[in-house]
């Protein structure tokens, strides 16, 4: 059952959820990329390997997707941008605050304010991320 | 920081020449790609996700699993690589889940350059693609930019990568 709701009051915080990357999990065989390998990650201009964006990412989608369950599924709408690199062997957080709601048709959209945060605090991906509630 | 290898831009990767910001065609459509999702496709994106819930596993009130919608970042890409060469990093990523994404189901992607531009001395550029299942139902939409380098692009390109913007396409 999804935790948000309609009447949810606007500057609710979504739950936090957080992930330690390790380089290993980027491993694809034995093809170094900028994702496992710093000297693959050096020659694009990166101090080091950095973790794959759409995996970081995913934190903000499961904090949506068990916030809002089936209007999430059907009907999320994501906005991120990727403003600095989350390290391959990184901590993580992802958080979220609700900014707004909108009614569509029989439904509620709920907006969220959502950002990623690195272990040194720094925020990695911000953006804003909507999802439907049932009852307008 | 960074290295002094890399104050060149990487002209070459492991499967060829890297696509330049001039040979980008705004507006080019990008064909097609057809797209089934295993069932061991969506066991894969929820362990590298940590993203798990019945829905993915067992059952959904959608009649059957379903796949975690983020699934659908891999495909538009292989078709981008199908016509350029783009590593670069990832800048921006939006999407909508209008269905739910099931194993078996074949998901037809097509896409089309939107955009290119120069922002802060580096290289962008903007792709959409969507995704229809067999009945022509919109599954998916999304739009993407990636910056075609990390380095200044009045930093020369002749340098040497290892990773490429082409990957095998599997998730």
């Amino acid at each position: 059952m999804a935790i948000i709701g309609k009447d949810t009051p606007v500057g609710t915080e979504l739950p936090v959820f957080a992930r330690r990357f390790r380089n290993e999990m980027f491993a694809m065989g034995d093809i170094k990329t900028i994702h496992n390998d710093d000297a693959a990650a050096q020659r694009e201009g990166l101090p080091r390997a950095v973790a794959v964006g759409p995996q970081v990412a995913a934190l903000i989608f499961r904090m949506m997707r068990c916030c809002f369950e089936e209007g999430w599924i059907v009907g999320g709408r994501v906005a991120l941008t990727f403003r600095r690199p989350v390290w391959s062997n990184d901590f993580a957080t992802a958080h979220g605050v609700i900014k707004g709601k909108e009614v569509e048709s029989d439904k509620v959209r709920v907006v969220c304010d959502v950002w990623v945060e690195r272990g040194d605090g720094e925020k990695a991906i911000v953006g804003t991320c909507s999802a439907l509630v049932p009852g307008a | 920081m960074m290295s002094e290898e890399a104050r060149t831009r990487v002209e070459f990767d492991e499967h060829g020449k890297r696509t330049t910001y001039d040979e980008i065609e705004v507006g080019k459509d990008l064909g097609s790609l057809e797209w089934v999702v295993g069932g061991n496709d969506i066991e894969k994106q929820c362990a590298i996700d940590e993203d798990f819930h019945p829905w993915f596993a067992l059952d959904s009130e959608w009649n059957g699993v379903i796949a975690p919608p983020q699934i659908q970042y891999r495909p538009p890409r292989w078709l981008l690589s199908r016509t350029y060469n783009i590593r670069g990093v990832f800048y921006r990523w939006d999407f909508e889940n209008l269905k739910p994404i099931r194993p078996g189901e074949k998901i037809t992607i097509t896409g089309r350059i939107l955009d290119k531009w120069i922002d802060r001395d580096r290289e962008f550029m903007s792709y959409e693609a969507e995704g229809r299942d067999a009945g022509g139902e919109l599954v998916f939409r999304t739009t993407r930019v990636h910056a075609l380098d990390v380095v200044e692009r009045t930093a020369p390109r002749k340098g040497a990568g290892q990773d490429s913007g082409i990957k095998q396409e599997k998730i």
